[in-house]
């Protein structure tokens, strides 16, 4: 029995001569409820706070129509900051994804692993330390790397797979983050005060450049994700039968570090260590997924749906008291990570 | 269909490898014959698993060579090596969630790229595949609710899929009941039937006589005779493989050895 159809089932393929790309149908559909879902909560992102606007209004004000006082409001005051945030949260999220099928273990994303703590230590180092003339966003991109390549090491040769990694991370990110406690008591308050930010994940001392970076390094990492998608697919797989297959084990797993890597860096740079999108984001995402397939652009956009709402919930609960969006992700997702370890028996792990 | 018959050859030339600083496997010769099934059996630990990944380029040679089509396998590009040999690992870890034909069709990656990642020819192989292993009622089931022996034909389907002349399987029955394994051992004996190159590591002495045309006796990483079945095996061999006396009879319906009356040596 010959099906002739041109498509498997559940995907569909776009096709231009001999080339052919297929789109997994339930990606297209749960891409689209959550891009409704994040355009939905940006629109309330940029209305609500001091001045409260209507829906209507923002849309107009978004693309520069309307009242000249509600443009400025939106445009100046406060797109900078939902973009800061939509980026780092579609960052931090999309390196969970990619951090967590690498090593095969859904708690095995780069907060865990101590990549944000390294991140913020480096940060923090450049902020209180005089003879470091380098910005603190490039030395959280450097403290990412560095402690990846230290988890890395300290694995030995089971590599990214299996407890080693994981919990060479956590010891990694244990030491950063006592020497990032160390370095501010050891300053001038004042010092301190500055550094601050870099230590408990927020959204309003960003760095305008940064998020640009952010930004462009997202989109980037956006468009390699959607290349590989295809290749990723053999991730969870043995080495022996992805070498069978004629891949190399040893770059996909590279790729994936490293895009994990820069994008966790660079979302450090922006908002400081958010505890938990990475985790939360990715487990949403497949939530959605028919099955525990990778859904890279589903957690990046889940990653950032969770940032601009708990972002809005952290400058209007107790306002005029602004609460960090790290403190507020910290809050919600503390209960969750306990409900996954609980559940986590009984269902099969990544 | 791309010709599956068996012209593509498969031989290890001088072939050592190591583990670490262990030499496991050295100096060995080894040809697969064309279109047959050949089992390597051995004792635990001689070098059969070993010898396989060494065959299938998952593990490099420290010596010696492997000769794909009679060129180093290493010298060629690793997917076009996929696409003439297919190796189906004991470590069969799979992605969560995934049905049978969404496994099947894994087997095509060697036959896609990036930018093309679904072809006519994909679909035809699956449902060839599908067929040859008769899962056609299983395909939309999750794997994780098969039971071991129709999860094995599915991983199986997807070597078939992979449409490869040679194929190398490590203890595809190692898990399995005895039905089970009969209902796999089956399906590789059709495999070879319709021409492919087979070799298989297999524990179970009587179904490698059974099911294979060939058999490749190792101990301590040396091939100690090699065969037809029915000629080799000896019960001299199953002593210096195993360390166990036994007596050999014939099958009555297939002729091929059975062991009974089986003692262990006490102290060798």
């Amino acid at each position: 029995m010959i099906n002739k159809t041109l498509s498997p089932d559940g995907y569909l393929r776009l096709s231009l001569g001999s080339y052919s790309y297929l789109i997994e149908k339930n990606a297209i559909a749960r891409n689209l409820f959550l891009s409704g879902l994040l355009i939905l909560a940006c629109i309330a992102s940029l209305g609500i706070g001091t001045l409260t606007l209507t829906p209507w209004s923002v849309i107009q004000a978004v693309f520069g129509l309307g009242d000249s006082m509600n443009q400025f409001v939106v445009q100046e005051l406060r797109l900078q900051r939902l973009l800061a945030g939509l980026y780092t949260g579609a960052a931090f999220s999309l390196a969970g994804c990619l951090m967590q099928t690498l090593a095969r273990n859904r708690l095995a994303t780069p907060g865990i692993i101590g990549i944000d703590n390294a991140a913020m230590a480096f940060a923090v180092s450049s902020v209180v330390s005089t003879t470091i003339s380098m910005a603190p966003s490039a030395m959280a991109l450097i403290g990412a790397a560095t402690a990846t390549a230290l988890a890395f090491g300290l694995s030995g040769s089971s590599g990214t797979r299996g407890y080693r990694f994981i919990i060479a991370g956590i010891g990694v990110g244990a030491i950063a983050g006592a020497i990032t406690q160390l370095m501010l008591s050891q300053v001038a308050i004042d010092v301190a005060n500055a550094a601050y930010p870099w230590t408990v994940g927020s959204l309003s001392a960003r760095s305008s450049l940064m998020v640009s970076v952010l930004g462009v390094g997202l989109l980037i990492c956006l468009i390699s994700c959607l290349l590989l998608t295809h290749v990723f697919g053999l991730l969870p797989f043995s080495d022996a039968v992805v070498i069978g297959f004629g891949s190399s084990m040893k770059r996909l797993r590279l790729i994936a570090l490293i895009l994990s890597v820069v994008l966790t860096g660079l979302a450090v740079s922006v908002a400081g260590p958010v505890g938990l999108v990475a985790l939360i984001g990715p487990e949403i995402a497949r939530f959605f997924a028919r099955y525990r397939g990778i859904p890279l652009i589903s957690s990046a956009l889940a990653g950032g749906l969770i940032m601009v709402i708990a972002d809005l919930l952290g400058r209007t609960v107790l306002s005029p008291i602004e609460i960090p969006v790290g403190i507020v992700t910290s809050i919600v997702g503390g209960p969750y990570l306990i409900w996954i370890l609980v559940r986590q028996r009984s269902t099969h792990s990544l | 269909m791309v010709d599956q018959t068996g012209t593509v050859s498969l031989s290890a030339d001088n072939l050592t490898l190591q583990h670490g600083k262990t030499t496991i496997i050295e100096s060995l010769n080894l040809t697969l014959p064309l279109g047959k099934v050949t089992a390597i059996v051995g004792p635990n630990g001689c070098g059969k698993s070993t010898l396989l990944n060494g065959l299938s380029r998952i593990h490099h040679p420290i010596g010696g060579t492997v000769l794909l089509n009679g060129k180093d396998i290493h010298k060629y590009p690793s997917k076009e090596v996929a696409r003439k040999l297919a190796l189906l690992p004991q470590d069969t870890i799979s992605p969560d969630g995934i049905n049978v034909e969404e496994l099947i069709r894994f087997g095509r990656h060697p036959h896609q790229s990036t930018m093309k990642q679904w072809k006519m020819s994909d679909q035809e192989a699956i449902d060839y595949a599908l067929n040859a292993a008769d899962l056609n009622g299983l395909k939309d089931r999750l794997l994780n609710t098969l039971s071991g022996g129709q999860r094995q034909r599915a991983w199986i389907a997807m070597s078939i899929a992979q449409e490869t002349p040679l194929l190398l399987l490590d203890e595809p029955t190692s898990a399995l009941d005895l039905g089970h394994q009969i209902e796999v051992f089956e399906l590789i004996k059709e495999l070879s039937e319709e021409g492919k190159t087979i070799a298989m590591v297999v524990h179970d002495l009587p179904s490698a006589c059974r099911y294979a045309d060939h058999i490749v006796a190792m101990k301590d990483g040396k091939i100690v005779t090699q065969g037809c079945p029915k000629k080799i095996m000896t019960k001299e061999l199953v002593l210096a493989l195993y360390g166990i006396e036994c007596d050999l009879i014939p099958d009555p319906m297939t002729g091929s050895p059975i062991l009974i009356n089986i003692k262990r040596v006490k102290s060798l």
